[in-house]
């Protein structure tokens, strides 16, 4: 690309798991003061290559070099110690230590005075540090108490430390789906910090939302199944040019699937009366009839996700009846609507909807067992058979049926919940998100998944990430505003309206 | 990115600043604690017409205390750590035999002086630091390898001892663990020092941050750099030393050597580490809460027995004390699922 000398360079690196070869003679390379967008569907080995750019894992073959000179870290500690270092998904600072605490952690000796800390020399620090990446805390607040955006910042804030005080220039910044977790104002400010810490260090970029990736960085690196695509320069391209690539084969013009929505049937599955919550929605009427896909539209804080909590039985509501299928619900209980048929897709799906440390056919099993029991226990060549069919069925990419949730990809995860639900016998789905962080290729899978869920006679609710989402998959839309149901729309296939047309609704 | 004037200028980030609640509850905070201490000694202080509050009576008190206070700072870092240590009783148990063996005693002719201390606490810090060898290097849960040890050392103690109680003579240490200092009883003063040690340790020293940070997340603090096992170790060593040392005044205090000294002081220091705020969970909880602990659960018992309340009653009255401490001082909303 550039005549310059890379900071860091990785090449022909290789890496393979039992049954999978995660990376395939790959090449990365990282320049100074520059921002790299990494993208790749869900498995194409992004994450892969950033645990052995940090030291978590080690390649099988491949070199490493940093500032011209090979090298290879044993763990992420010693690799921050050389200015690598990267912010997790999932957040790596200890949540019942400080900000402060944190900030510093093994690396305090500068602070030691007489073989004690000095509190006033490590509040000073903390506060310098922390403004050049616009945090204004309480320094001594737990991690845990804290936003995940001031979280975030605290980790960055402590790598551009780490690697002032090791004498590093331009470090390298890591970010793991760093804007997943911000709201969209913490993310335009995460954006402008990382654009000025760019004359300092270089970051490499991980996002599923291509947009910001075209957006915010220099150059924008195309992994698919482990090996590279290409690399190209973020300026003049597209975002569906990238997605192709990613992808490897181009979109069906109609992602949503329109020729596979189903006609509504006749009998209504839920039926909500007067349902209200005070402080998040007023009484609300509607009803979800079986096969049919109902989208539940609005700003946050127009209640519908208070709503889809109520329904599932996450939140007491406080007034109002909910039907399912002629029964009524109790309120607030989340095992009765599951008994009496009623599944819920999780936005949380790592801490809600699956149990990660078992494995595939355990999460798909659960809800069935007392379908797979001969003669009392629970036979384990059912259990095999059934959660095979479903991982077939539901395309989970997956070793086998004892792989550990935890090591599937996140459209994998999300892929196994729907087919948990799937094979248990619910009338009514709803859905949090379902493709929230997942990446183009899985979504198409989903939305297949979502469509045969239908098919298969089951009414749904619905909220997407985006309104082009909404619309493409539902077949009928609630529109909410400020906790009160607005407007209704019905969304036949080819009979949709445009995103222009609601969007006067919904603001 | 637009205007990259004005979202310069208003991209502040911030957190909102911890209530009230979150500052009483904080990792060392005591605050609950001291309004209990005070809640109890009221109660009885009325029961008993303020015959509890006599200064005689809270000599007996601060006394009492001191044991399970110092076994009890040692084994709060291992609950810290989101361990347990359950070997008290026999590490004690062997010590005080080994005390009877050494000392100047009835039954040889052995005599070490004041290198008895060294001796005694040595051979509980090393007991510590096999507990913490056997739940880093060989990987056992503390809850396990801790209670077999226990065991281990225990049967160890009656074997070598051949179950025989025996008697010191004239031990130089006599006077001082029966002394007062302006009122204070000597061994409450240990205790007292030995809290203050291990708070500044907890407070201003990278030990201290990394016990912390194990106890938070023992992954992510590897992930910092922090050296797991090397803590882990000496946590356990510390506990073992303390110990070593409440075995020593115990065989001073009855004069005598015997292994079944070492019975019945799991329960009231455990109690004592959990009643003082220490989060079974790990990563809450400082020396002074463990002292604390201690000096609540003394006080309650205390009171109980001026009020002449049946033996049996007041054993009933602590374990449900133990069961209300936890119950009241762990988030359990954070926790998700008991295991």
């Amino acid at each position: 690309m550039t005549a310059k000398e890379p900071v860091l360079e990785l090449r022909r690196i290789t890496k393979s798991y039992p049954g999978v070869v995660a990376l395939n003679a790959v090449d990365f390379a990282v320049y100074e003061n520059e921002i790299v967008g990494l993208v790749g569907e869900n498995g194409a080995g992004k994450s892969t290559l950033m645990k052995i750019l940090i030291g978590l894992i080690q390649p099988d073959e491949g070199s490493y070099t940093l500032r011209g000179e090979p090298i290879g870290f044993r763990d992420p500690a010693s690799a921050t110690r050389f200015g690598v270092g990267m912010v997790f998904q999932d957040g790596s600072l200890v949540p019942n230590l400080s900000i402060m605490e944190n900030l510093f952690l093994c690396h305090e000796m500068g602070f030691r005075r007489f073989g004690f800390l000095s509190k006033r020399a490590m509040r000073e620090a903390a506060y310098s540090v922390l403004a050049a990446v616009k945090v204004s805390s309480d320094l001594d607040i737990p991690i845990a108490d804290t936003t995940p955006a001031v979280r975030q910042m605290v980790e960055i804030a402590r790598l551009l430390w780490l690697s002032k005080l090791y004498k590093q220039k331009n470090p390298i910044l890591i970010l793991d789906e760093p804007t997943t977790v911000l709201t969209e104002s913490e993310r335009e400010t995460l954006f402008s910090i990382l654009g000025e810490i760019k004359s300092q260090a270089s970051i490499v970029l991980i996002s599923h939302r291509l947009q910001e990736i075209v957006e915010n960085s220099d150059r924008i690196v195309i992994l698919k199944d482990g090996k590279n695509v290409t690399e190209l320069a973020a300026e003049h391209v597209s975002i569906s040019s990238i997605e192709n690539m990613m992808v490897g084969h181009s979109f069906e013009a109609d992602r949503y699937r329109e020729d596979e929505q189903v006609e509504p049937g006749k009998e209504t599955v839920l039926r909500v009366q007067k349902l209200r919550k005070r402080g998040a929605f007023e009484a609300i009427d509607f009803s979800v009839r079986r096969r049919e896909i109902v989208s539940l539209v609005g700003l946050v804080g127009s209640g519908k996700e208070a709503v889809c909590r109520c329904i599932a039985g996450l939140d007491k509501p406080d007034g109002g009846s909910i039907n399912l299928g002629g029964k009524k619900l109790p309120a607030g209980s989340p095992s009765e609507a599951v008994h009496s048929g009623l599944g819920h897709i999780p936005i949380d799906r790592r801490s809600e909807g699956l149990a990660l440390g078992m494995t595939v056919a355990e999460n798909v099993n659960l809800l069935v067992l007392d379908r797979l029991k001969v003669a009392g226990f629970i036979s384990p060549a059912r259990e095999k058979k059934n959660a095979m069919r479903c991982i077939e069925e539901c395309r989970i990419k997956s070793p086998s049926s004892s792989t550990m949730c935890a090591n599937l990809s996140g459209g994998n995860q999300q892929k196994t919940v729907i087919a948990k639900w799937l094979s248990s016998q619910i009338q009514l789905l709803v859905l949090d998100h379902p493709t929230r962080g997942v990446d183009v290729g899985a979504k198409e899978e989903i939305y297949k998944l979502i469509r045969k869920l239908a098919h298969d006679g089951i009414g749904m609710i619905i909220m997407c990430d985006t309104l082009e989402e909404d619309i493409g998959l539902c077949s009928r839309m609630l529109i909410l505003r400020d906790g009160r149901l607005v407007r209704e729309i019905n969304c036949p296939p080819y009979n949709k309206p445009g995103p222009s047309d609601i969007i006067g609704s919904i603001v | 990115m637009p205007n990259n004037v004005t979202s310069k200028s208003s991209a502040r980030w911030f957190s909102t600043s911890a209530t009230k609640g979150q500052q009483l509850f904080r990792r060392s905070g005591v605050g609950g604690q001291l309004i209990s201490l005070i809640i109890v000694m009221g109660i009885f202080a009325i029961g008993t017409k303020g015959k509890y509050l006599y200064w005689a009576n809270l000599q007996v008190i601060l006394s009492l205390a001191a044991i399970p206070a110092i076994i009890a700072i040692g084994l709060h870092q291992v609950v810290v750590l989101g361990g347990i240590d359950l070997s008290v009783e026999g590490v004690v148990a062997l010590c005080v035999v080994f005390v009877g063996f050494l000392a100047h005693n009835k039954f040889n002719s052995n005599d070490v002086g004041l290198w008895i201390i060294p001796i005694t606490v040595g051979i509980g810090g090393l007991a510590g630091v096999i507990n913490g060898l056997l739940n880093t290097k060989l990987r056992i849960p503390s809850f396990i390898s801790t209670l077999g040890m226990s065991w281990v050392l225990w049967g160890l103690a009656v074997f070598v001892s051949k179950g025989q109680t025996t008697p010191l003579l004239d031990s130089p240490l006599r006077g001082f663990v029966n002394g007062y200092v302006l009122g204070i009883p000597d061994l409450a003063l240990v205790a007292i020092v030995l809290f203050m040690i291990i708070q500044i340790i907890q407070d201003g020293t990278r030990f201290g941050r990394y016990l912390y940070a194990i106890g938070g997340d023992e992954v992510l603090a590897a992930q910092a750099g922090v050296k797991i096992d090397r803590t882990k170790i000496i946590v356990f060593g510390i506990a073992g030393l303390f110990y070593g040392l409440s075995a020593l005044f115990l065989a001073v205090e009855l004069d005598s050597a015997q292994a079944i000294t070492g019975n019945n002081l799991l329960f009231p220091a455990v109690t004592a580490v959990a009643v003082g705020g220490v989060a079974l969970t790990g990563g809450i909880g400082g020396a002074k809460n463990a002292a604390l602990g201690a000096l609540i659960v003394t006080a309650l018992n205390d009171g109980l027995i001026l009020l002449n309340v049946n033996p049996y009653a007041q054993e009933a009255v602590n374990g449900f004390v133990l069961v209300a401490a936890v119950a009241l001082t762990i988030d359990r909303k954070k926790l998700g699922f008991i295991k």
